[in-house]
C-alpha cells in the first residue's frame, strides 16, 4: 500500500498520543500502589510520586488482618458470585421467550422493558417498594434489585435472536423442548454473551453503594464499598487510638491506599480473563440493541 | 347467509385449536418468562406508579392509597424553596460541564484508536483505558483525595514548579473541574467501545475508493469516518440529554466534602437528604419526578431538533 511521509506521520502521532492518554489513565492508580507499599516516613517527606520508596508491605500487613474487613469482602465476594449467577439465569429464562416469534406476549413484554429502561423511577417509591417488600436492613437487598438489568437482556435476546432456525427445528422434531432447547443448545453456544453480562453484572454488584447506603443499617452486613468508604472518611475506624503510632511503618494516607487497592484486586484479576469476550458482546449489543 | 356462519363457525373453531395447540407446545416459554416479568413489575413498574406520592401528603401510617391527594402542593414548594433553586442550579451547571466536555472525549479517542496499526497495540490501548470503568466510585474518589490530597501527586508536581500546594478537595473553585476530570478519566475509554462498534461496521470499499482518489488518512477519517459515525453520535446525544439531570448520585457524594458543598449539591444528593434521611417523603419524590420530566422534555425538543437538521433521531 502506498503511504507517503505526511501519513506515516500522522499515524505515528496519533499512536503516541494514544499511548500517553493509556499511561495518564494508570497514573493515579500507580501513584496509590506507591504509596500504600512505601514507608511512613518517605511518604510525609512527599518523596513518593510513581514508585515505592524504601519499600515496606507494613500497611498491607496492617491492613489483611483487620477481621472487618474480610467480612465485609467475603459478604461482597458471596453475594456477587449468587447475584451474578442468579441474574444470568433470570435474565437468560426472560431473554430466550423473548428472542421467539412464537412467544405472543414477547412485543408487549419488549415495550415494557425499553420503558424500564428509559424511565428510572425516583428514589423515594423505589425505596418505599423495597422496604414494603421486607428488603430493608435484609443482606439479600445486596442481590435481590441486580439481578435483571433491561439493557442486559435487550443484549442477550439480540444474541439468541443470531440462532438457526433450522437447527432448533431438527431439535424440536428428536422431541426436545423449550427448557432443554434453552439450557443444552443456545447457553452452551452463547459463552461469549455470557462472560460480557457476567462481568457487567458482577461489577454491578461488587461496585454497589447506593443502595446499601439506603437500605442497610446494621453494620453487620456493609458490604466493602461502603466499608471503604467509611476508611476513607473516618480516621477513627481505620486506625483505632491512632495517637500511639510514632513508632510505626505506615500512617492514615498509607492505610488508606493498601485498602483502595485492596478492593480493586478481585476486578483486576478476573479482568484479562473475561475482557476477550466483553467487548465483542458490548459491540452486539450497542449494534443491535 | 347460512353459508357465511358456517364457515365463521369453522374458522373459530380452528382458531380454538390453535390457540390451543398454541398452549399445549408454547406454554414452557410462558413459564421461562414469568420470573422476569414479576422481577420487572415490582422492581421497576411498582417504584414507578409509587410516584403519584408526588401529588400527595404521604404518610407512612396510611399507605399510598390512603394517603390524602394535594395536587401540586409539592411542586409549588419546590420551584420557591431556594434550596431547590440552588440544587438545580449546581445541577444544570454540571450537566452541561458534561455534555461539553465529557461527551465529546470518546468520540475522538475512538477516531484516533481506529487509526492504530498493529493490532497488539491497539489492543493494549483499549485495554488499559477500560480499566478504569470497572472501578467504583468510592475506589475513584479513594484514589482522587489522595492524588489531590496536601502531600498527594499533583502537589508534589506542583511544587516542582515552586508553587503553593492546593487543596483542591476541600475548595469549592476545583469541585467542577475535578467532576469533569474524574468523568473522563473513569468512564471515556470505555464510551469508545459503542463508536468502535459503530466503526467496524463501516464498509470497508469506501476506504478504497477515497484511497484511490488520492484521500489521505486525515481526509478519510474527516470525511468518511466521522459523518458515517454521526447516527451513532446522535442517538448516544440524545440519550445523553435524557440524562442531563442525571449526573450520577455515587460520583459526586463520595467526591463531595462540606467545603463543597455549595456548588457540589446537585439534585440526586439532595432527594437523598431530604427523601431518604429527612423522611420528606412526597416533596422528594416531586423533586425525583420534576427531574424526569425535565429529561424527557428536553430529550423531546432536542429530538425535533436533530430531526430538523438531519433525518435521525431516536423515533
Amino acid at each position: 500500500m502506498f503511504e507517503s511521509r505526511g501519513e506515516k506521520v500522522f499515524v505515528s502521532a496519533i499512536t503516541v498520543i494514544l499511548i500517553i492518554l493509556s499511561l495518564i489513565a494508570l497514573i493515579p492508580i500507580l501513584s496509590v500502589l506507591s504509596i500504600s507499599l512505601s514507608s511512613k516516613s518517605v511518604v510525609e517527606m512527599n518523596l513518593v510520586t510513581l514508585w515505592p520508596k524504601s519499600f515496606t508491605l507494613d500497611s498491607w500487613g496492617y491492613i489483611i488482618v483487620r477481621p472487618d474487613l474480610w467480612k465485609s469482602f467475603f459478604l461482597t465476594l458471596i453475594s456477587t458470585l449468587i447475584g451474578t449467577g442468579l441474574a444470568l439465569l433470570l435474565t437468560a429464562l426472560l431473554a430466550y421467550p423473548l428472542s421467539k416469534q412464537e412467544f405472543r406476549w414477547g412485543p408487549v413484554i419488549m415495550i415494557a422493558v425499553v420503558i424500564a429502561m428509559i424511565f428510572k423511577a425516583p428514589i423515594v417509591p423505589y425505596f418505599l417498594t423495597i422496604r414494603g417488600i421486607g428488603l430493608y436492613d435484609n443482606p439479600l437487598v445486596l442481590i435481590v434489585p441486580h439481578i435483571l438489568n433491561p439493557f442486559n437482556l435487550i443484549i442477550m435476546r439480540s444474541f439468541f435472536k443470531q440462532f438457526s432456525k433450522e437447527l432448533e427445528e431438527a431439535a424440536f422434531l428428536e422431541g426436545c423442548g423449550y427448557f432443554r432447547m434453552l439450557f443444552q443448545f443456545v447457553l452452551p453456544l452463547s459463552k461469549a454473551v455470557l462472560a460480557t453480562l457476567a462481568l457487567f453484572y458482577a461489577v454491578v454488584v461488587w461496585n454497589q453503594f447506593q443502595t446499601p447506603l439506603l437500605f442497610l443499617q446494621n453494620p453487620d452486613w456493609f458490604p466493602l464499598q461502603i466499608k471503604i468508604r467509611q476508611f476513607i472518611m473516618d480516621d477513627n475506624i481505620i486506625m483505632p487510638g491512632a495517637a500511639s503510632t510514632i513508632d510505626l511503618n505506615y500512617n492514615q494516607r498509607t492505610l488508606r491506599a493498601a485498602t483502595v487497592i485492596f478492593s480493586m484486586i478481585p476486578i483486576i484479576a478476573v479482568y484479562p480473563f473475561l475482557q476477550k469476550y466483553f467487548v465483542k458482546g458490548a459491540m452486539i449489543g450497542s449494534v443491535k440493541g | 347467509m347460512k353459508a357465511n356462519t358456517a364457515i365463521e363457525t369453522r374458522e373459530e373453531n380452528e382458531l380454538n385449536t390453535a390457540k390451543f395447540y398454541r398452549m399445549k407446545v408454547y406454554w414452557p416459554l410462558y413459564v421461562m418468562a414469568l420470573p422476569g416479568i414479576i422481577f420487572l413489575i415490582i422492581f421497576k413498574y411498582i417504584p414507578l406508579l409509587g410516584s403519584v406520592i408526588a401529588f400527595k401528603d404521604y404518610s407512612v401510617f396510611q399507605g399510598i392509597a390512603n394517603s390524602p391527594w394535594v395536587g401540586l402542593k409539592h411542586f409549588n414548594t419546590l420551584i420557591s424553596h431556594p434550596d431547590f433553586i440552588r440544587v438545580f442550579g449546581n445541577t444544570l451547571i454540571l450537566g452541561f460541564l458534561k455534555v461539553v466536555f465529557v461527551f465529546p472525549v470518546p468520540i475522538l479517542l475512538a477516531l484516533m484508536i481506529n487509526e492504530v496499526r498493529k493490532s497488539a497495540l491497539k489492543k493494549g490501548i483499549q485495554t488499559t483505558l477500560y480499566i478504569p470503568h470497572f472501578l467504583s466510585w468510592v475506589i475513584v474518589a479513594g484514589i482522587v483525595f489522595d492524588v489531590f490530597s496536601l502531600s498527594g501527586l499533583i502537589n508534589i508536581v506542583i511544587g516542582w514548579f515552586g508553587n503553593e500546594p492546593v487543596l483542591a478537595m476541600q475548595e469549592s473553585a476545583y469541585f467542577r473541574p475535578i467532576y469533569v476530570i474524574t468523568s473522563i478519566w473513569r468512564d471515556a475509554g470505555w464510551g469508545t467501545v459503542v463508536y468502535m462498534a459503530a466503526i467496524s461496521a463501516i464498509d470497508p470499499q469506501l476506504y478504497e475508493s477515497g484511497m484511490i482518489d488520492g484521500a489521505s488518512k486525515f481526509k478519510q477519517m474527516r470525511h468518511i469516518t466521522f459523518p458515517l459515525l454521526l447516527p451513532t453520535v446522535l442517538v448516544l446525544f440524545l440519550l445523553e440529554i435524557g440524562n442531563f439531570l442525571d449526573l450520577g448520585f455515587d460520583q459526586v457524594f463520595n467526591l463531595l466534602t462540606p467545603m463543597t458543598y455549595s456548588v457540589g449539591d446537585i439534585l440526586d444528593t439532595y432527594v437523598f437528604r431530604t427523601g431518604i434521611q429527612q423522611g420528606q417523603y412526597s416533596f422528594a419524590t416531586a423533586v425525583g419526578l420534576f427531574q424526569s420530566i425535565v429529561g424527557f422534555i428536553l430529550v423531546y425538543i432536542f429530538n425535533r431538533l436533530s430531526k430538523k437538521v438531519s433525518d435521525g433521531g431516536l423515533w
